[in-house]
């Protein structure tokens, strides 16, 4: 594939010519003395970092109902942030016109909430070091997507340690226009690979139970999920959780029941309603202040749910959201 | 009702679509064919209306199965409303089933026109939850 090797230093200096423009702006990560995090920079970068192996956020949380209305913006994201970013696109929660999104190879995070003091952010001491430490989150052990194959162009890491830039659509080669440099023939492998397949999910009522047990029901989950944008969520409020006279109600009909109550509900309903459009990002239980496993069952879920249409969130800005369009002649054994 | 009867007796709750498996029921009264009591209609202008959290709160708020209902794809009053119930509730049967809770729920289309058929596919799925139950509760 045709793409341009970065030399060291030249993103830097592409992303500041870019940003001399006032309306213009970049959301990427940023190296202080406190770790890596996500910023949006304006005027210029200062200690840019292409990788961010600290897992925080899902950046694509901060576009939601984004319509940029002239301000252009460069995306420097991880694939499961780009990804979350295309299918809020879809839902038409963003306005793509100005966004220009990039994808980088992911080599994989640790949690924010783990001491990662002596963390590196360089690729090649990133990757020896999850050789010998097994802090990576569980998300990103099982990722489907840790390369930077999607969005408008991609930062891919060859074997030598070397950055290349990819572009996917005409967006993307707008995006290599800004590096210096001629486009190549790229022949040297990438250090990151395609994913293993994970197992189909399965589970009980009774692990789930057991999983959920310490659940508070402070619905932090929902709030940092990427692609969970419903303004008016039937979870806000006290509608649709029984509580008062219908928790009660529900008690005198079918016996003791655990408090606070509407776990599954609340749980499978969420479930459900991202499984289309879940990156697997494992934001939720990064979110979660009471350590519940939740990428397994929300990544799990959405895994079998989106392999019966076989589709892939975010992985095409042109694919439809399987419940947003059908076949006539299908799906016969769903019927009873 | 003894606690007994309310055991063993399921509570089935199922979305009918107004244009036609709804009119189907209302066809079965005046026919006077029987159903169980335990089935409970929702009255809903499309099969499509029935967001799976619908079902979900059913469920979880203790009915022993619920099903969905509408007219026959392709006789859609809003034309294709029933494909894409078909698609969701296929995914959210897919959901139940990655947690062992597929004998739950089921989706059936019947029209107007055939009270029989609506009689005979809610007598069937309350008949099966019962005994499933029962046995159940035998153990
Ligand atoms: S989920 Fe994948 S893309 Fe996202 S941080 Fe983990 S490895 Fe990277
Ligand atoms: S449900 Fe969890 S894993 Fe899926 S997109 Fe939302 S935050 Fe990410
Ligand atoms: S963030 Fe954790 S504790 Fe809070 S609602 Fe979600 S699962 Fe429950």
């Amino acid at each position: 594939m045709l793409g341009k090797k970065i030399k060291n230093g030249s993103i830097e200096d592409t992303l500041n010519r870019f940003l001399k423009d006032d309306q213009h702006l970049v959301l990427g990560f940023e190296k202080d003395e406190n770790g890596v995090s996500l910023r949006a920079f304006k005027n210029h970068l200062d200690h840019y970092s292409f990788l961010n192996p600290i897992f925080s956020t899902n950046g694509a949380l901060h576009l939601r109902r984004l319509f940029s209305k002239g301000t252009k913006i460069i995306l420097m994201l991880r694939p499961c942030e780009i990804r979350a970013y295309i299918e809020l696109i879809k839902l038409n929660q963003i306005e793509r016109e100005d966004i220009i999104a990039v994808s980088i190879d992911c080599l994989g995070t640790v949690s924010s909430k783990e001491k990662a003091d002596d963390i590196p952010v360089e690729a090649g001491q990133l990757k020896d070091y999850f050789k010998n430490s097994d802090t990576m989150r569980w998300a990103c052990k099982v990722c489907r997507e840790k390369r930077g194959v999607v969005g408008d162009a991609g930062i891919r890491i060859d074997k030598d340690g070397l950055f290349w830039a990819f572009p996917y659509t005409e967006k993307g080669e707008t995006f290599l226009t800004l590096i210096e440099g001629e486009s190549e023939e790229n022949k040297t492998e990438m250090l990151m690979s395609g994913s293993e397949k994970t197992d189909k999910f399965q589970n009980d009522m009774k692990t789930f139970a057991k999983d959920f047990t310490k659940c508070i029901m402070c619905m932090n989950c929902r709030d940092m999920c990427p692609v969970c944008y419903c303004i008016d969520c039937v979870f806000n409020g006290d509608e649709y959780l029984p509580k008062g006279d219908a928790l009660l109600n529900k008690i005198l009909r079918s016996g003791p029941v655990q408090l606070p109550q509407g776990k599954e509900l609340f749980h499978f309903i969420r479930m459900y309603h991202v499984s289309q459009t879940c990156v697997g990002c494992g934001a939720c239980e990064e979110a979660c202040p009471q350590g519940i496993p939740l990428t397994k069952y929300f990544k799990g879920v959405s895994e079998r749910l989106q392999g019966m249409y076989s589709y892939m969130s975010g992985k095409s800005f042109d694919e439809t959201i399987p419940y947003l369009t059908f076949l006539e002649d299908e799906l016969k054994n769903a019927e009873d | 009702m003894s606690q007994d009867k309310a055991e063993k007796n399921p509570e089935i709750i199922g979305f009918a679509c107004s244009y036609c498996t709804f009119k189907a029921s209302e066809m079965a009264g005046s026919l006077r064919l029987k159903y169980p009591d335990g089935v409970k209609l929702v009255q809903v202008p499309c099969s499509s209306r029935v967001d799976p959290a619908f079902v979900i709160k059913a469920i979880f708020e203790g009915a022993d199965g619920v099903f969905v209902a509408g007219c026959h794809p392709g006789d859609c009053h809003f034309i294709k409303g029933n494909y894409f119930t078909r698609r969701k509730i296929a995914a959210l049967k897919e959901m139940f089933d990655a947690f062992s809770m597929n004998d739950k729920l089921r989706l059936f289309w019947v029209s107007a026109a055939e009270a029989r058929r609506f009689v005979e596919k809610v007598t069937g799925m309350y008949n099966e939850i019962k005994e499933r139950k029962n046995v159940r509760k035998e153990n």
